[in-house]
């Protein structure tokens, strides 16, 4: 089992992405998933993935930690660089993979225990720290997400009695609290309401001073706000990709500027 | 300006045809208004001196509508790519063309002042820049309806001979003037009449600047080929 160097430092560079992917392709089963992408995820930014359903983004998403391989008939080909190594090459650890690459999902997904407990219970599985460390870390992760002056009261609390916008905002604590490089977010918001909505997309601001950041979005105001770089996948292709700003302005392919604009279904 | 595709809301596409035809509409008037401005000006026609500025008001109207109908747009159907830029740039036009109809009014309510019908001065010069700001103006509009961003181009560029015709019609009106002082009244009119029509075909060139964004997203350069200089 080949260990992944544990550096956080991805290079101050911007110029180098912090993930690479090179003429990938991927099946379920028969189905030609995804065609030959080659895309890159600039370092500290946000990179926005839009599409009709079944385009392939969230598809996309999921080989960028390897969540496909919980699936058996799922494969892929071709190359996801990230810090150096090929991450679909075998003998890659994918639990440390996926601390330094964490996933927020469309539904919160708090574990059935305390507030305390969901940041702790991933720290945990990478590291061993004394209690007070530990508090500490929540604490900061709580602050960074801005739901600490909410739940400072009530850690041992289950998160569950969350409303679902603190649920996400959990969420994303939770994936930082391992410190990972890059953070996926599937639809984050597509379960909240618009102020829930617009605080996660403040904190996406915020945290991409520090992490980079993939979050695939059915609201095209939501990538035009949050993102720095769209990419418009169709049928499993990847059409273009750009800065939000031309792509929402003055996009190049037919087929982005007729979805865009809501030409087709 | 149509688009080769249709929006899967057919509401939405509705109200950008209501957009087109306000803009259509008001560049129709405009021209009309242009028109009746110069012949005014140049056959001493009396009715066409008066009907140019009485347009005006359907003008304003017109832009106001335009102006209210793009706020809509923006507010509830947050348009995209081309869209925004059709949408935004209406309402630029818009702009433009209201004050080309100003430009005429203005033109039109000179034509029969006495100093003008009495006055000794040829208006060749007048009479080719006249044709020449019709002429670009009706391709802008011809740009416009048929986004065409060609044609765009073409007619921003070829503003530079109006220039050129404002420029020495400029020279030989100042030289009127300082071969006889009784000149003045005269010249000075056919000065205002020469600056509002060198006006409109800026305004004209605006136009077509906008039709290009709109159409193609890329904008022309910002320094426009220009004709005439006063040094």
């Amino acid at each position: 089992m080949n260990k992944i160097i544990m550096d956080n430092s991805m290079g101050q560079n911007t110029a180098v992405p912090a993930l690479a992917i090179r003429d990938l392709d991927f099946w379920y089963g028969e189905n030609h998933a995804l065609k030959s992408i080659s895309l890159d995820f600039p370092t500290r930014q946000v990179t926005g993935m839009i599409g009709p359903s079944g385009c392939g983004k969230s598809t996309l998403l999921r080989c960028l930690n390897r969540m496909y391989d919980l699936y058996p008939g799922q494969r892929a080909t071709g190359e996801v660089v990230f810090d150096g190594r090929n991450i679909l090459a075998p003998g890659l650890d994918v639990n440390v993979l996926r601390s330094r690459i964490g996933m927020v999902f469309q539904k919160p997904t708090p574990f059935p225990m305390s507030i305390y407990d969901n940041i702790a219970f991933g720290v945990r599985l990478h590291e061993r720290l004394p209690r007070a460390d530990m508090d500490q870390r929540v604490e900061s992760v709580l602050r960074r997400v801005a739901l600490w002056p909410e739940v400072k009261d009530r850690l041992n609390a289950s998160a569950a009695a969350l409303s679902g916008g603190q649920q996400q905002r959990l969420c994303i604590a939770r994936t930082i609290a391992t410190r990972p490089e890059i953070i996926l977010l599937d639809e984050p918001t597509s379960a909240l309401d618009p102020i829930s909505t617009a605080r996660i997309e403040e904190l996406l601001d915020e945290l991409k001073q520090e992490f980079s950041i993939a979050i695939v979005t059915h609201n095209l105001q939501q990538a035009a706000r949050c993102a720095d770089r769209v990419a418009f996948f169709y049928m499993g292709e990847l059409v273009e990709v750009d800065t939000a700003d031309r792509m929402f302005t003055a996009p190049h392919a037919k087929r982005t500027q007729d979805y865009i604009t809501g030409r087709f279904g | 300006m149509p688009h080769e595709s249709v929006h899967t809301v057919q509401s939405y596409e509705q109200e950008l045809e209501q957009l087109r035809s306000f803009i259509n509409r008001m560049g129709g008037v405009v021209e009309r208004q242009v028109a009746q401005a110069i012949t005014a000006v140049v056959e001493h026609d009396e009715v066409a001196a008066r009907d140019a500025p009485e347009m005006d008001p359907y003008v304003d109207e017109l832009e106001r509508e335009t102006e209210a109908l793009v706020i809509r747009l923006l507010a509830l159907r947050a348009p995209m790519a081309g869209d925004l830029r059709e949408v935004v740039v209406a309402l630029k036009i818009s702009g433009d063309l209201e004050r080309i109809g100003d430009c005429a009014a203005s033109i039109a309510r000179r034509a029969m002042r006495n100093e003008l019908l009495s006055c000794p001065i040829s208006l060749t010069g007048l009479r080719s820049m006249g044709r020449l700001v019709q002429e670009n103006l009706r391709r802008t509009i011809d740009a416009m309806d048929q986004r065409d961003p060609e044609l765009a181009r073409i007619v921003w560029q070829s503003d530079t001979a109006v220039d050129e015709l404002y420029v020495s019609m400029f020279r030989e009106l100042v030289t009127y003037m300082m071969e006889d002082p009784r000149n003045i009244g005269p010249c000075t009119h056919l000065l205002f009449i020469a600056k509002n029509l060198e006006r409109i075909g800026d305004h004209a060139t605006n136009i077509s600047e906008r039709v290009y964004y709109a159409v193609t997203g890329n904008t022309l350069p910002i320094v426009r080929p220009r004709g005439g200089t006063f040094d």
